[in-house]
């Protein structure tokens, strides 16, 4: 379905956001708007906009010249009208911590914790994060709030936090020793400033090692009134790195080396797609937290423009169209698309070996015919005999084999990749391309949307996706 | 046939089988041949037949222990010298007790006086007549001697047994030690398989290939080694036991119970049943009775001599008789006597000397068997069980794509390596308890030791 857009100029309405977000008070229920409510009230009945003609929000198009506001669709507005508060951001597999409102003030309870977090099906991860979870959850507030973080320190050993990329009273940014002094095993501390900042930012020990131990999470901060052009998705995605050796769940802090990498938590194909309708603005919030590796991280089918960064929104004049960006560590990339192509989109880091995880070489048995390693397990005191491999003429060529051999997935484990509603109808082998640093995003026509998030009946496997392949 | 009786010697042995609880030295672990005689009251042949040079074994079945020991009884030629000793000391008391022969003769004197025959010519008899009871001491003497040549022949069998049992485990250690290298061989195959594998895609270069055919062509040489080392072994059994035709493959158990041993009760038991004690203890009594018997050889013995015949000067038929006796005047044996009384001194230092020796012995067996014991309880324990764990986690994680085929090969390679020192000390061990249940007698094929040690007093013509 496709619905016209409401005529309106950018720099116009950005000035009217900045007006409402002076005017708008702090929510004394402690509850911002609901996704539903902001949407209906900002659908208007006609919302064609003439002007952005020239781009097509349901095909491909170039959308004219670079200097053009059309270029890429780069200024053109989500489905929802302009004027309105942001919609709720969304970080799939993580909650969010929440607040009441005290004397004026947003408080935040904060749990420094060990966590055991599922990073595949059954492989259950010993880490650190906040509040029982890995990132920790997402804190969302808004320009002009005050708000009060009350920490307590659950860990065995002393922690601070810090709250990246804000401007607060030196006493609270968490530094140990420079600012602070670190909070015992058991201890409480409180942070307390305003938020004068709007855009993505993040919360984090500052004790290296737990750095490296995954303690970090979102800190959102939204305008009072979104920018424009307003977006009708809002997506968060932390990226990490850990070194875990086989055999065991415990990462080496220490190592120099990275072997699993996660989304939110979790390794590809467990990260949860990211699902949107066709014709949909997206922003999709990168943050990259591992502790040593930068990300180019590679959006297929679409073309996105940068247009934030961890300090915060970029002017429009120095938006820069990608494929791929480049976050490093412990920075932040914002970047806002039209999803005019439906399909099932590949989203990943490009760099090689974090497109998979706890790599090992392809030798040994894998490749050898007729050889399970369960004949040796069953049979232990003695050993098959071997196989002569490279007997086989593909090995004639040097160089083979390159192919990763795919993780056997047992059911129970398939049963959790396709139980959630986000992967309903894919392909049924999809999860072979999935691997590491690797997500979906899900760009599906509206009634298809709503079958996969909304309805009850059955899908089978592969249904959606040739569904949309079938309308091209 | 000849059969020896716990009661043979005068050392008391209260059982040669063992104490209750151990294994009998002549008993075989299934129990089913050669129980101990004084344990069944039976009367066992110490040696069996004649060993003989034509085969024995129709081949294709595996040995067990009780059938080697069993062939061992009957082939062993030390276990045939041994009777051979027992039987020459049983002769020498025989003839030791024999009374001497009486002398006769011709007579013919003052031939040709007045034209005469002579005054005598007739025949005489004369008879030496023993006193003192040297004949019985002597005897006495050579019966004690004897006695400890059952118990050193005893000892042989001991020595032929132990050997046999200590060969029988060291030979199945071999044929399991000769699975695990062609184990390892296959590890090493596997792992030059892996590393041309990970040539063809980069992952190692060519002088990891030298050294996989380096390390394969070196286990390679550890299985010829261990075909090698079993062919030793089994003609070394086959030695033992007095075959002369090879030996094919045994058939037992390596493992066991694990009962320690106090090092008291063991030392109590052996200084109270070794057969060697015994004989020492033998060879004094024969000592004591040797100076005895040199003290009375001073006392005279007494020759009689009667004679008859005709006085041809006379014309008449005389008769005459004689009696003396040698009177020690200067030489009253005192010399032997000295001889004598030193040796049963020695002898008495002997039987210390041997306490001594077998309780030095002792200490370095039971310092094995504690050794091997406790390595063989911890690998049973531990090491192999988290070996071989370490492996199984590998293999799992391999199949779960969190492990290298090099990671499994190590862990396999370390697995299989435990499992050749695990094999090493249950042979230890399993020797070491040979040889303390068995009085420390080892060294089935060393001659049976002698009765008379060099230099003692030995038999003249006529033992005494």
């Amino acid at each position: 379905m496709k619905k016209g857009l409401s005529r309106r100029r950018f720099l116009a309405t950005s000035t009217a956001a900045v007006a409402a977000g002076a005017l708008g008070g702090r929510d004394v229920q402690g509850q911002e708007p609901t996704a539903g409510s902001r949407q209906k009230q900002a659908n208007g009945p006609d919302s064609a906009q003439s002007s952005f003609s020239r781009y097509s929000r349901y095909h491909p198009s170039f959308g004219g010249p670079p200097e053009s506001d059309h270029y890429l669709g780069k200024l053109v507005p989500g489905l929802r009208q302009s004027g309105l508060p942001p919609v709720p951001f969304e970080a799939p597999d993580l909650g969010k911590i929440p607040w009441r409102m005290v004397g004026g003030v947003k408080e935040f309870e904060i749990r420094c914790t060990p966590v055991k977090r599922e990073f595949l099906p059954g492989q259950f991860m010993n880490v650190w994060g906040y509040n029982g979870s890995l990132p920790g959850p997402t804190i969302e507030a808004f320009q002009g709030d005050r708000v009060r973080f009350v920490v307590h320190n659950e860990l065995p050993e002393p922690t601070t936090v810090h709250w990246h990329g804000l401007e607060l009273p030196v006493q609270f940014d968490g530094v140990p020793g420079l600012t602070q002094d670190l909070i015992p095993p058991g201890e409480t501390y409180v942070y307390e400033y305003d938020l004068h900042q709007a855009g993505t930012f993040f919360y984090h020990s500052h004790v290296t090692m737990q750095e490296s131990f995954g303690m970090a999470g979102f800190f959102i901060i939204h305008p009072r009134i979104a920018y424009d052009p307003p977006v009708d998705r809002d997506f968060g995605l932390i990226f990490q790195n850990f070194f875990i050796f086989p055999n065991t769940a415990t990462p080496d802090s220490m190592a120099m080396d990275w072997n699993w990498h996660t989304i939110n938590g979790r390794s590809g194909p467990y990260t949860t797609p990211l699902v949107c309708k066709h014709g949909e603005r997206v922003r999709i919030r990168l943050m990259d937290f591992s502790p040593m590796q930068h990300h180019p991280i590679h959006l297929h089918g679409h073309t996105f423009w940068l247009t934030g960064t961890e300090a915060g929104r970029i002017p429009v004049s120095a938006w820069v169209p990608r494929n791929t960006t480049l976050t490093g560590v412990a920075m932040a990339q914002d970047f806002e698309f039209i999803a005019f192509n439906p399909g099932d989109w590949i989203f990943h880091c490009h760099m090689t070996h974090h497109m998979m995880n706890h790599m090992t070489q392809q030798v040994g048995p894998r490749i050898r015919k007729k050889v399970d390693v369960s004949r040796y397990l069953a049979d232990l005191p003695n050993r098959p005999p071997v196989e002569p491999s490279l007997a086989r003429p593909a090995f004639e060529v040097p160089g083979y084999p390159q192919k990763m051999q795919g993780m056997e997935m047992n059911a129970e484990a398939m049963r959790k990749l396709n139980g959630r509603r986000e992967t309903r109808g894919m392909r049924k082998q999809w999860h072979e391309g999935v691997k590491g640093l690797m997500t979906v995003l899900r760009v599906l026509p509206e009634d298809l949307y709503d079958r996969v998030m909304h309805s009850e009946e059955a899908i089978q496997p592969g249904e959606i996706f040739e569904a949309v392949a079938r309308r091209k | 046939m000849l059969f020896i009786f716990t009661s043979c010697a005068s050392h008391n042995l209260p059982s040669l089988g063992g104490q209750p609880g151990q294994s009998a030295p002549f008993e075989p672990e299934n129990g089913t041949t050669a129980a101990s005689p004084q344990r069944t009251g039976e009367r066992k042949p110490l040696f069996g037949g004649v060993s003989s040079l034509e085969p024995v074994l129709t081949g294709g079945e595996a040995l067990s222990l009780s059938k080697l020991e069993a062939l061992a009884r009957q082939h062993n030629p030390t276990l045939a010298q041994a009777k051979a000793q027992i039987q020459s000391e049983h002769a020498k008391a025989l003839e030791a007790g024999l009374y001497p022969n009486p002398v006769i003769g011709y007579i013919g004197e003052q031939i040709n006086v007045r034209g005469t025959a002579g005054e005598f010519q007739g025949g005489f008899i004369r008879q030496e007549i023993v006193t003192a009871g040297k004949l019985r001491l002597s005897r006495e003497k050579y019966q004690a001697r004897a006695s400890a040549a059952e118990l050193l022949a005893l000892a042989q069998m001991y020595r032929v047994i132990n050997g046999v049992r200590m060969q029988f485990y060291r030979t199945l250690g071999a044929e399991r030690k000769l699975e695990v290298q062609q184990e390892l061989l296959e590890t090493a195959e596997d792992r030059q398989v892996t590393v041309q594998e990970m040539f063809n895609v980069g992952q190692a270069n060519r002088a990891d290939l030298h050294q996989t055919r380096v390390l394969r062509q070196a286990q390679l040489l550890n299985v010829q080694q261990a075909e090698n080392d079993l062919a030793m072994e089994r003609e070394t059994l086959g030695a033992i036991i007095g075959l002369l035709q090879p030996l094919g493959e045994v058939t037992g158990k390596l493992e066991a119970p694990l009962q320690p041993l106090v090092w008291e009760e063991a030392l109590e038991r052996l200084l109270a049943e070794s057969p060697e004690l015994a004989a020492a203890h033998a060879n004094l009594k024969a000592d004591e009775i040797m100076v005895q018997r040199e003290k009375v050889e001073p006392i005279p013995n007494l020759f009689i001599e009667g004679s008859a015949g005709r006085n041809f000067e006379a014309s008449e038929t005389v008769y005459g008789v004689r009696a003396f006796v040698e009177v020690p005047l200067f030489d009253w044996n005192q010399g032997t006597i000295r001889q004598a009384k030193a040796d049963w001194r020695r002898q008495r230092n002997e039987v210390r000397r041997t306490e001594l020796s077998l309780r030095q012995s002792l200490a370095d067996w039971f310092r094995r068997f504690r050794t091997a014991l406790q390595k063989v309880t911890e690998y049973q324990n531990v090491i192999l069980p988290q070996s071989e764990q370490r492996y199984v986690t590998r293999l799992k994680s391999y199949r779960a794509d969190r492990e290298t085929w090099s990671g499994v090969l190590e862990a396999q390679h370390d697995f299989f390596h435990r499992r050749l020192i695990y094999i090493d000390q249950l042979v230890a061990w399993r020797q070491a308890q040979v040889a303390i249940d068995g009085f420390l007698l080892v060294g089935g094929l060393e001659p049976p030791a002698g009765v008379v040690p060099p230099g003692h007093i030995d038999s003249v013509p006529k033992p005494r």
